[in-house]
């Protein structure tokens, strides 16, 4: 049996209070608020405490999707991947960078913000970058 | 935020405006909740009357999208009363001069008329914030989803400066921003005029030096914004669009309009944990890993930067977003490679003055709020200690703008909308979650019993709101938390899209968000 | 301590033994193995309590002969003990190593609550509950105060439900809490007092008094004492002390032993997370 709790942030809202996922054999079975935070000091709201469960929900997307005479196909990653680099270059060949917009996310992490407008800026070449900040 | 979030329980006077923190930022409010305790006054100044308002020593409703007019009525008050901080004024801001002769022309009888506050709460709340130092003022999306809201914010950070409150702890403008990496989302350049730490790509410098660390050539013009992106896609100038985690079919103003501009794309990218509305309609929707299945880093509302960890792996064949970037990236011709998030976090911070003194090992568990610029900087608690960030404080002398929609004749109601306590913005998470999704199901609209007496409509009948940009159908909620005159709608269900409702040609010119929190609605009851 | 636990990993009368760990500064619950045996150097006695025993009855769930080991406070045992008459774990199966609790002249049990004495503000001990009173003091407060105090606290209320979650003995698959014929869903504030009246009614004769609730809450509402009160009737009535003993059945309380068998409870459709 593998247990263990492993410490992160709740991703419910701007205030970032310390959690604990406890994972049991590689499933996540519930949040657990960390004592010692210095935001939340052990406590946390009802969304915090169910953080766990949108990860666990049988609706996540298991592989990537591909749309085909207007349905969703699944496919794999190199499939996708690469449709979507074929597509967007043709897009910039045909009319330029900034007919490509990148909306980041206030829901991923720094790393891959940082990534993202990376890649529209110094890959597609536009700064056709935002996200819903004001949303 | 300018102060940090337990520094709210040494305020002497705690002043919220535009925000239910209970709801949308519980742990907050308990910060709020524990200043109060210990002695602190607080005032509530809110369209509705939210849960924090049964506490406060003073809780003002004033009429949606006046917050300009009753922050000038206060500071009207204060310098009449001699409230302000003289020597602070003097020695760490400018344009004091412009101030006082703008909010001069504020008087309390002028005030109530543009906010509907008696003068006597007027007074009495601008009494508690001037003389019970240092004050904090809190505030969010109910500041600055106006057309006027970047004047929203100015006005605010006038009223903090007015009484010597910025660059003091426990004091300070402290937005709630009210998505978990939202602040993090604008350090790391997730906006169309700036990279990361906020270097303008204007500036030619800061291209030589991304150019230079990127080995690539960075364009000079600024990009397009969301709010201007919805032309350009209804233009034909923008072909392909990359969503990465977010709903904005859900989340932009009126949806409509918004779905018409996701036609005309060429190409729709959306890369999400769930079919959210806007993957059902994309092209191709690549399958990202959630908060507990890849490491990285969030910042936080008091600019705190945390890790999290990977507690499990991604499910089935979904991918950490980090590693679809650089796949795509690699698949485009540049060449991205990292063997994990760390690296790319060292990348960033030796771009990045303010996170420069940041790396994984010195984040630890409790995280470093920046500006943290060299490895033995302790961290920032809160900002413009000694000297504002640009020098001086800059005063704005602002006059008071009307929403770009009152209620008239024809659409007499004023709506305004935001979040419940257990649902989470599109509800894209929040709702495949059975403890928060029994909690409330499915949309709804707040009315006062008054004005629901006037529709003749009860508890739970249907109603249709219109508004000048289209119809939807709610059940009724009668509640004594709005004003008469005013409804609520929560934002968060697809199948009651407040954003058919709401106004995507009014919005702040500068900042360009929309205005959100207040249209014109009219309401009858649905007849089957 | 530390060689009592690696013998009982390497000889295998445990499978997996439940501590703390220091991560970063800060104590998380660990469950030390024999395949990472070197870790239990790195052990703790936390200053920082997490209910270890629920823990244990969710390894319980997903491998029922699964053998526990424990760092027990008083307080877990006593959550321990419930957990036995209520067929969540078998006594059999668990081992516990006794830590020191931090004694404190506030509370009849030993007090770990972060809530000192000194953070309970001058305006909640004016109109609210002051936390560190004793059940005494604040049943003195007589009918209508005590009714204005306890609706102070009890408005503060954001419904998060962390005292239920956060509890070494609320295993219910369904909750009286998530019955909207007992307590309405949708806004905030909650029923009050309904909501926690309900919660408390259903706290006698299982609450252990540990204050894990009260620690977890975001708004300091005083639910140890609540839950002290109900529990009092309890003894009072039935002459049952919650969490003393592992083997006096909780069936037993009406005098004659009930003969009902204790079943597992069901899973209710759509009640089940």
């Amino acid at each position: 049996m593998e247990c263990k709790l492993v410490p992160s942030v709740c991703s419910y809202c701007g205030t970032g209070c310390g959690v604990l996922f406890e994972v049991i054999n590689n499933k996540i079975v519930g949040t657990l608020p960390m004592k010692t935070h210095p935001v939340n000091e052990g406590k946390l709201c009802i969304k915090g405490w169910n953080l766990h469960e949108h990860v666990n929900s049988i609706l996540r997307l298991k592989q990537p999707l591909v749309k085909t005479f207007g349905r969703f196909m699944k496919t794999d990653w190199d499939e996708a991947i690469q449709l979507t680099a074929d597509r967007f270059k043709e897009i910039i060949a045909k009319h330029g960078p900034d007919s490509i917009g990148v909306l980041v996310s206030a829901k991923i992490t720094n790393e891959e913000n940082y990534l993202a407008q990376k890649l529209a800026r110094a890959v597609i070449g536009t700064n056709n970058v935002d996200h819903c900040a004001r949303l | 935020m300018t102060n940090s979030i337990a520094e709210i329980e040494d305020a002497g006077c705690v002043f919220i405006i535009g925000s239910n923190t209970t709801a949308c930022h519980p742990l907050i409010a308990r910060r709020v909740i524990r200043a109060k305790e210990k002695g602190a006054k607080l005032i509530v100044a809110d369209p509705r009357n939210i849960q924090l308002s049964r506490f406060a020593d003073v809780a003002v409703n004033h009429r949606l999208g006046s917050d300009v007019a009753l922050l000038n009525g206060m500071m009207h008050i204060i310098i009449k009363k001699g409230w302000h901080a003289e020597d602070y004024i003097a020695s760490r801001t400018e344009g004091y001069d412009a101030l006082e002769e703008m909010v001069s022309r504020f008087t309390p009888e002028k005030v109530q008329a543009i906010t509907g506050v008696d003068p006597g709460d007027l007074e009495e709340m601008t009494r508690l914030y001037a003389t019970n130092p240092p004050g904090s003022l809190l505030y969010a999306m109910g500041i600055t989803q106006h057309t006027t809201g970047v004047d929203n914010v100015k006005s605010c950070c006038n009223l903090a400066m007015l009484c010597g409150y910025v660059g003091v702890r426990g004091g300070g403008v402290n937005p709630l921003r009210g998505q978990n990496n939202v602040q993090g989302a604008c350090d790391m350049g997730g906006l169309p005029n700036v990279v990361t730490g906020y270097q303008p790509v204007a500036d030619e410098a800061v291209r030589e030096k991304f150019s230079k660390a990127w080995g690539a050539e960075l364009p000079a013009a600024t990009g397009l914004t969301i709010t201007d992106m919805i032309p350009a896609m209804l233009e034909g100038k923008l072909k392909g669009l990359y969503v990465i985690g977010e709903n904005p079919k859900l989340s932009d103003p009126d949806w409509n309009h918004f779905n018409h501009a996701l036609k005309r794309l060429d190409f729709l990218v959306v890369q999400e944990l769930f079919l959210s509305e806007t993957a059902q309609v994309a092209d191709v929707v690549l399958a990202g890993a959630s908060v507990a299945e890849k490491d990285g880093t969030f910042t936080n509302t008091e600019r705190r930067c945390m890790r999290i960890n990977k507690a499990i792996d991604p499910i089935g064949n979904s991918l950490a977003d980090w590693e679809i970037i650089c796949r795509l990236s690699t698949a485009m011709g540049y060449e991205m490679r990292y063997d994990n998030p760390e690296e790319i976090f060292d990348e960033m911070a030796g771009l990045t003055k303010s996170y420069a003194g940041m790396s994984y090992a010195r984040i630890g568990l409790d995280g470093l709020q920046w500006p943290c610029p060299d490895k033995d900087h302790p961290g920032t608690p809160y900002l413009h200690k000694d000297q504002f960030t640009r020098g001086k404080g800059m005063f704005f002398a602002l006059d008071y703008k009307d929403p770009a929609e009152l209620p008239d004749e024809e659409y007499p109601y004023f709506l305004t909308t935001g979040r419940m306590f257990a649902h989470f913005h599109t509800g894209t998470m929040t709702r495949i979650s059975p403890h928060l999704d029994v909690e409330q199901k499915t949309g709804y609209v707040d009315i006062h019993p008054e004005d629901a007496a006037k529709m003749e409509v009860r508890d739970g009948d249907m109603v249709v709101l219109s508004s000048r940009r289209g119809d939807i159908e709610a059940p009724v909620r009668l509640t004594r938390s709005v004003a008469p005159g005013t409804i609520f709608l929560p934002i968060h269900f697809g199948e009651v899209p407040t954003n058919v409702l709401t106004n995507a040609e009014a919005f702040d010119p500068l900042a360009k968000i929309p205005e959100f929190k207040v249209s014109a609605v009219k309401v009858h009851k649905l007849v089957l | 301590m530390k060689e009592q636990i690696k013998s009982w990993l390497e000889q295998g009368t445990v499978d997996v033994f439940l501590g703390y760990r220091e991560v970063d500064h800060h104590p998380i619950p660990w469950c030390f193995t024999q395949e990472a045996i070197e870790e239990v150097d790195d052990l703790v006695v936390s200053p920082a309590r997490y209910s270890l025993e629920k823990i244990a009855t969710h390894m319980a769930a997903e491998d029922p002969d699964i053998r526990i080991g424990m760092l027990a406070r008083d307080c877990n045992n006593r959550a321990l003990n419930v957990l036995y008459v209520w067929n969540q774990l078998r006594p059999e199966q668990v081992v516990t190593v006794e830590a020191n609790c931090c004694p404190s002249p506030l509370k009849e049990h030993a007090d770990c609550s972060y809530l000192e004495p000194g953070t309970v503000g001058a305006y909640k001990k004016a109109v609210g509950i002051d936390n560190h009173l004793r059940l005494e003091a604040v049943e003195a407060y007589g009918p209508e105060e005590g009714r204005n105090r306890w609706m102070y606290e009890f408005q503060k209320c954001i419904k998060c439900y962390g005292c239920r979650n956060i509890c070494p003995v609320c295993f219910c698959r369904e909750c009286s809490l998530d019955h909207d014929d007992l307590v309405g869903t949708g806004p905030l504030l909650p029923d009050i007092p309904i909501f926690h009246l309900v919660r408390a009614v259903h706290m006698a004769g299982r609450c252990i008094d540990c204050g894990l609730c009260e620690d977890a809450c975001p708004m300091d509402i005083p639910l140890r004492l609540l839950y002290q009160k109900v529990n009092r009737i309890a003894m009072d009535l039935f002459d049952y002390r919650t969490g003393t003993s592992g083997d006096q059945p909780p069936f037993s309380i009406l005098g004659d032993r009930v003969t009902l068998e204790p079943k597992p409870i069901q899973p209710v459709t759509g009640a089940e997370a």
